[in-house]
């Protein structure tokens, strides 16, 4: 493709764009390093000196240090229990033909129209009724399920791609189900498991509103999203400390997207694309 | 909802390949078969489907309070509702919010996703910096923006150093400009986001479809909207309605973070009067009664945006 000079609105456009993207970002960034007179005096320039007070203030503050290890625990455990429920629902349905597995199919895929946000109350309820209510381990049972049509979908179509020779020659030697399971179609459909584990990586590790609902305030517990907006007025207006704290919740997320780019954005656009 | 199932593959994955089942086929594979799913599906049922149903059961009851006594309501709820300025002040929030958001953020998104997936000059960093939205949580976003917005914040500062200090505003305290504030908000982050979807979707367009194009001497207006938004109409029908629901679901973090839905009811959405009301006014049959609402206007968007982007040639 040309690019003449017909594509200059397009080039201004798309940079422009970026412009407004990169400067809150940019804004973000430096205020981390800034105090609130620099911050308002001159929002745009590099900060004088990297010190990191607003970084060690903001982790003592908001208490984000345990913030942080909560996160990572409820993350980690979560996607576990997500690989464990969704790998062996999606090898059941890939393999079984007929009705009754297209049925169990059309379930999870519907599971894509239930606004998990409006469920937000009776969700709230079903914490209290079961006694996890202020518990991580409420959530690190509810975000799998929340996780489960778009992981199980994923899967399958991953599963269905894997030739049933493989299958019939694993079963020949004897194996059983399981063995089947474990030993063919896992290891063969490992970048559908690592496209599930980002995508839900990321949902998990940003999710807000269900964490502060059913985690609740206390600092012990919390997650890192709940502590995050506390600085906004633990600190009065401090900007340096909000925008530092802001930096350290996301450091996780760049590091794994720089490290994993393409494989990031085709997990996401996988995600999107099935949903 | 056959098309959000079976939505043609990305770049990286293809749709379901399944061969032709045969019986002697059929019979050995069902062995062990579906009760690897039970437990995946008890899961699913236990913390996804018992609460929506639940939300249709307390939108019937009037329960004042978390440890106030229950009582049928019947449809009390409904007039309550109905009767309540608040809740049309929501409805015209929500309206507006996605009549201006969705669109906006689809057309921009397509035109640049179309534009970087020519590989113009930059197209990697292009590329890389877009999808950085996508990865930051609505706290984050939120704080972000709580700095750039407020009284001293970025935008006031810019404003003031090039000499348009009267316009300066307290962008998410002022009646006029909160609920445009957070739309921006959305609008800002979505696109990126939504024009990565639609760059790696257009880059499995064959490029034989772009070079005939250009042969017939279309220029590239034409060859975007009519030749290559065609051939992905389904794909651009799935994005809409995932921005459609994401909008008209998430919008209570936004409002909860930055405006409280505030001043008076400016800000408030119908998702953060959901919340609102169950969880800092304590009505919630009324709380779960505007949540059978939203599931009902996130139904009937679903179903008309599917029916517009029907594949129709």
């Amino acid at each position: 493709m040309k690019f003449g000079r017909s594509w200059l609105p397009a080039h201004i456009f798309a940079w422009l764009y970026m412009v407004l993207l990169v400067v809150p970002l940019y804004y973000l960034l430096v205020s981390a390093f800034k105090t609130n007179d620099q911050i308002f005096g001159s929002p745009f320039s590099l900060p004088t000196s990297f010190s990191t007070t607003n970084f060690t203030e903001s982790f003592s503050s908001a208490h984000l240090g345990p913030a942080i290890l909560n996160s990572m625990l409820v993350t980690a455990l979560a996607l576990v229990l997500t690989l464990v429920l969704a790998i062996p629902a999606a090898f059941a349905i890939a393999r079984t033909e007929g009705r009754l597995g297209a049925l169990v199919e059309r379930v999870f895929s519907l599971g894509f129209l239930v606004p998990t946000f409006a469920a937000l109350f009776p969700t709230f309820l079903l914490a209290a009724a079961t006694g996890l209510f202020h518990t991580r381990a409420f959530m690190v049972l509810f975000l799998p399920a929340t996780a489960m049509p778009l992981s199980v979908v994923i899967l399958v179509q991953f599963m269905r791609t894997i030739p049933r020779e493989m299958e019939e020659a694993a079963r020949m030697d004897g194996a059983s189900t399981f063995a089947v399971l474990r030993h063919v179609y896992t290891p063969m459909c490992m970048p559908g498991i690592a496209t599930i584990l980002l995508l839900n990586f990321l949902t998990f590790w940003n999710e807000y509103l269900y964490s502060l609902v059913i985690i609740g305030p206390d600092p012990d517990l919390r997650t890192v999203q709940v502590a995050l907006p506390t600085l906004k007025s633990l600190t009065g207006t401090d900007y340096g400390i909000l925008t530092a704290g802001t930096v350290l919740t996301l450091v996780p997320v760049w590091v794994v997207y720089t490290v994993l780019q393409k494989r990031m954005q085709q997990a996401l656009v996988s995600g999107a694309v099935k949903m | 909802m056959t098309m959000l199932s079976s939505a043609p593959g990305g770049a990286s994955v293809r749709g379901p390949v399944t061969p032709p089942p045969s019986a002697s086929v059929t019979k050995r594979r069902t062995q062990g078969g579906v009760i690897l799913a039970v437990p995946a599906l008890v899961w699913y049922l236990v913390f996804m489907v018992g609460p929506l149903v639940a939300i249709f059961v307390i939108a019937a009851l009037h329960w004042p309070g978390m440890l106030q006594p229950v009582s049928f309501a019947g449809t009390g709820n409904i007039s309550t509702v109905l009767d309540d300025p608040v809740f049309w002040d929501a409805v015209q929030n929500t309206a507006v919010q996605l009549v201006v958001a969705v669109p906006l953020m689809i057309v921009g998104a397509y035109m640049l996703g179309y534009y970087v997936a020519q590989k113009p000059p930059g197209h990697r960093v292009l590329r890389y910096l877009l999808f950085i939205p996508g990865l930051i949580s609505t706290p984050a976003k939120a704080m972000v923006f709580y700095a750039v917005l407020s009284p001293d914040g970025l935008l006031n500062g810019a404003l003031d150093k090039v000499g348009l200090g009267s316009l300066t505003d307290a962008w998410l305290a002022s009646p006029s400009t909160a609920l445009a504030s957070l739309i921006l908000l959305d609008v800002w982050s979505g696109i990126g986001f939504t024009a990565v979807l639609f760059a790696a979707r257009l880059g499995s367009v064959p490029d034989e479809i772009g070079e005939a194009a250009q042969l017939d001497g279309a220029g590239h207006w034409r060859a975007m909207w009519r030749i290559h938004f065609p051939v992905i109409r389904d794909f651009v029908g799935v994005v809409t309605m995932l921005q459609f629901l994401w909008t008209l679901f998430g919008s209570a973090q936004n409002v909860l973070l930055l405006t409280q839905g505030g001043p008076g009811s400016s800000s408030t959405t119908l998702s953060f009067l959901v919340y609102q009301k169950a969880f800092i006014a304590a009505d919630l049959g009324y709380s779960q009664t505007v949540g059978v609402v939203l599931f009902l206007v996130g139904l009937a968007g679903l179903l008309t945006i599917r029916r517009v982007f029907r594949q129709n040639y």
